[in-house]
C-alpha cells in the first residue's frame, strides 16, 4: 500500500552510510549540507505562512482600527472572540460548514468507491476514463461554479426546463435556502468525486490478489468479500483521502462566493466567506482575524485527531 | 483478475459497461454543457427551453471574451504567476526534498509533519496578515503578490512528493558521484535529478494546477484589472444584474484547455502523485 507511510519505512540510514574511517566527520558534513539545502525552502515557507499565522492570532487579540493611513492596533482584548462566539451568524456558518463538510465528504467517499470498483472491472478504455475523471479535478472552481450557476438559472437554466417538462414547476435553486445548499453540494460532488475515485482505484489495484482467491475458494459472496476483505484493506487509503478532503472542504470559499455570495440571506455563508466579508467588506480586521483563527484552530484539531484515530503513519525518523 | 469470461452480447452490455457509461455521463454532461454553451450566440444562451445543441454555432463569444472582457490580460497574468511560482517551487522543493529524504539531519521528522500541516492549512487564516504585509511593502497589485504566497503554499507538498521519490533512489547512485569527487550540488544536478524526474513532473503538475485555479488570494491582493488572474477575471465578468454566460464559457474553455492538455500528457504522474505521498485535492 503506497500511503505516506510505506515509502518512509524503507531504511534511509543505509543510503547515507559514510565510508569507513571518518564516519563522524562525514556525517556532520552531510547534515550541514542537508540544512544548507533545505534552508531556503524552510525559511521561505515559514516567512510566508507561520509568521502570518502568528500575526493573525495577535491581531485577533487586539483592537484593530482600519483607516486611510493603514491599520492601528491598541490594547489587548478578548472582545473579538466574544463577539464571534456570541454572533448567531458565526454559529450558523460553523454549523453550515460542518454539515457541508460531512455530507459532501461522505457522498464523495461512497460514490468514489463505487466508481473505483466499477472501473477496476473495466477491461477496455480505462485510460480514457481516468483522463475524463481528471478534468473536473483540474478545473478552476470558479468555472465549475459558473457552469452550475447556468444549469440552475431560474428562468432559462436547463434544470428548470427539465423540471417543467415533467411538471414539477419552476425551481429557483440558488434563490431558496435549502435547495441552494443542496445545489452547491452537487457542484462540489461533481468536481471532487472523481478525485476520490482515482485514489480508491489506485488502492484497489495494489491489493494482493491471493486474498481474493482464498475468499473465492471459501465460497464467500461478492458483497461479503467487499465488506470483510476489500474494505479493511483499503482503510489506510480511504482514511488519508477523507482526512485531506475534510480539511479542504472546511476552507470552502470559491463555490459560495461565486454561486450565491453566501445567500440567500446567510444560508450558504461558510466560515471562510464570513471571515472574508468581515475583513474586506466591513473592514473589521480584528473580527475577521478571530473568525480566521478559530477556523485554523478547528482545522488543526481536526488534523491532529484524524492523524491519531486513523493512525496515519507520517514517517519514521531513522537517520 | 476477477473478470469472468463473457460471450455474445454480454461482452458489451453488462453491469460494468453500463455503470461506466453512467459515470461518463455524470462527468461528461456538465462538461458538454460548458463547451456547447460557449458556442451559443449571446441571445440563444438565454432562451427557454434551452438549446441542447447550439444553432447557429457561433465563435463570437471567443472574440468577445478577449475584446470586451480583457480575457487576454487575465490569461497572460495567470500564465506569468503560475509558471514562475511552479519553477520556484520545483527548485526549492527538489533541494529540500533531497536533503530531507537522503541526508542525515536531526529534527527531520517534526519538520516534515509541520510541512504536512501547513499544506492543508486554510488560506483564509493567512489572508489578512499577508494583505497587511503586502500593503506595507507596496506590493498589492503586482505579480509578486501572488507568486510569493503561491510558492510558499505549494512548496510543502512538493517537498513531500519529492522526498518520497528520493527515498526510492538506490544509494549506490550518490556514491558514484562522491567517488568521482563531484561537488554535492553537482551530484544532485547530474545524478539525483534525472532519477527523480517522475517526482518532479508530479510535483510540477500539482503546483501548476493549484496556482492556475487559486482564487481567494488573487481576489484579495490584486484588485487592479492589469494584475487579475483568470479565476478572478472570469468571476467578475458582467455586472450585478447580467451574467454574460456565453463569454464566461468561452473564456472557461480556453482556460481549461492548457491545464487539460497538461493533465492528459502527465496523467500517469498525476495519478501516482494522488496515491503516493500525501493526498491533496
Amino acid at each position: 500500500m503506497t500511503t505516506i507511510s510505506s515509502a518512509a519505512e524503507q531504511p534511509t540510514a543505509a543510503v547515507v552510510a559514510p565510508p569507513a574511517g571518518r564516519p563522524d566527520v562525514n556525517r556532520k558534513k552531510l547534515a550541514r549540507l542537508g540544512w544548507l539545502f533545505s534552508a531556503p525552502a524552510l525559511i521561505f515557507v515559514a516567512a510566508v505562512t507561520i509568521f502570518p499565522i502568528l500575526y493573525s492570532i495577535v491581531m485577533s487579540l487586539r483592537n484593530v482600527q482600519v483607516s486611510g493611513g493603514g491599520i492601528k492596533m491598541t490594547g489587548i482584548t478578548g472582545a473579538n472572540y466574544s463577539a464571534v462566539i456570541h454572533s448567531s451568524v458565526w454559529r450558523y456558518a460553523l454549523g453550515f460548514t460542518i454539515l457541508y463538510t460531512v455530507v459532501t465528504v461522505l457522498v464523495e467517499l461512497v460514490l468514489g468507491t463505487v466508481i473505483a470498483l466499477v472501473l477496476e472491472r473495466l477491461t477496455a478504455g480505462r485510460g480514457w476514463m481516468m483522463a475524463l475523471l481528471l478534468i473536473p479535478w483540474s478545473m478552476i472552481t470558479v468555472i465549475n461554479a459558473e457552469v452550475w450557476a447556468y444549469i440552475y438559472q431560474p428562468t432559462y437554466g436547463v434544470l428548470q426546463a427539465i423540471f417543467q417538462a415533467v411538471g414539477l414547476g419552476h425551481p429557483d435553486v440558488l434563490g431558496t435556502p435549502t435547495p441552494a445548499i443542496i445545489g452547491m453540494m452537487v457542484a462540489d460532488i461533481w468536481k471532487t468525486t472523481p478525485f476520490v475515485a482515482i485514489i480508491v482505484l489506485a488502492g484497489l489495484v495494489m491489493l494482493p490478489g491471493d486474498v481474493y482467491e482464498a475468499a473465492e475458494i471459501d465460497g464467500a459472496s461478492g458483497w461479503y468479500t467487499f465488506w470483510h476483505v476489500t474494505l479493511p484493506l483499503l482503510r489506510p487509503t480511504l482514511a488519508l483521502a477523507v482526512m485531506f478532503r475534510v480539511l479542504q472542504a472546511f476552507g470552502l470559499f470559491d463555490l459560495p462566493f461565486v454561486l450565491t455570495n453566501g445567500g440567500p440571506g446567510t444560508s450558504t455563508t461558510s466560515l471562510a466567506v464570513l471571515g472574508y466579508q468581515a475583513m474586506f467588506k466591513n473592514l473589521d480586521f480584528g473580527g475577521g482575524a478571530a473568525v480566521a483563527s478559530t477556523t485554523a484552530l478547528l482545522v488543526l484539531i481536526g488534523c491532529l485527531i484524524s492523524l491519531r484515530t486513523f493512525r496515519v503513519q507520517v514517517g519514521k525518523e531513522n537517520t | 483478475m476477477r473478470n469472468r469470461k463473457r460471450t455474445g452480447w454480454h461482452r458489451f452490455i453488462n453491469g460494468v459497461n453500463i455503470s461506466t457509461f453512467l459515470v461518463a455521463l455524470f462527468i461528461g454532461l456538465p462538461l458538454y454543457w460548458l463547451i456547447a454553451s460557449s458556442f451559443k450566440t449571446p441571445v440563444n444562451i438565454g432562451v427557454d427551453p434551452p438549446q441542447y445543441f447550439p444553432d447557429p454555432l457561433s465563435l463570437s463569444n471567443y472574440k468577445s471574451a478577449f475584446v470586451d472582457y480583457d480575457f487576454g490580460i487575465y490569461f497572460r497574468n495567470s500564465l506569468i504567476v503560475t509558471l514562475i511560482a511552479t519553477a520556484l517551487v520545483l527548485f526549492l522543493g527538489t533541494l529540500a526534498g533531497y536533503a530531507l529524504g537522503r541526508l542525515p539531519m536531526r529534527g527531520k521528522f517534526p519538520m516534515l509533519v509541520a510541512l504536512l500541516m501547513i499544506s492543508v492549512f486554510p488560506e483564509i487564516a493567512l489572508i489578512a496578515p499577508l494583505y497587511i504585509l503586502l500593503e506595507h511593502l507596496h506590493w498589492l497589485d503586482s505579480f509578486q503578490a501572488l507568486i510569493i504566497p503561491d510558492t510558499a503554499f505549494n512548496v510543502p507538498f512538493a517537498i513531500w512528493i519529492l522526498r518520497n521519490y528520493m527515498l526510492g533512489i538506490p544509494k549506490e547512485m550518490e556514491e558514484t558521484g562522491r567517488i568521482d569527487g563531484a561537488s554535492p550540488l553537482r551530484t544532485v544536478w547530474s545524478i539525483i535529478l534525472p532519477q527523480a524526474l517522475p517526482g518532479i513532473f508530479t510535483a510540477g503538475i500539482f503546483c501548476f494546477t493549484a496556482c492556475w485555479t487559486e482564487f481567494l488570494m488573487a481576489l484579495t491582493f490584486n484588485s487592479s484589472n492589469n494584475f487579475r488572474t483568470i479565476p478572478v477575471g472570469v468571476s467578475l465578468f458582467g455586472t450585478i444584474d447580467i451574467t454574460p454566460f456565453a463569454q464566461i464559457f468561452a473564456a472557461a474553455v480556453i482556460a481549461t484547455v492548457p491545464i487539460g492538455i497538461l493533465v492528459f500528457i502527465f496523467r500517469k504522474f498525476v495519478i501516482s502523485g494522488l496515491t503516493s505521498g500525501a493526498v491533496k485535492g
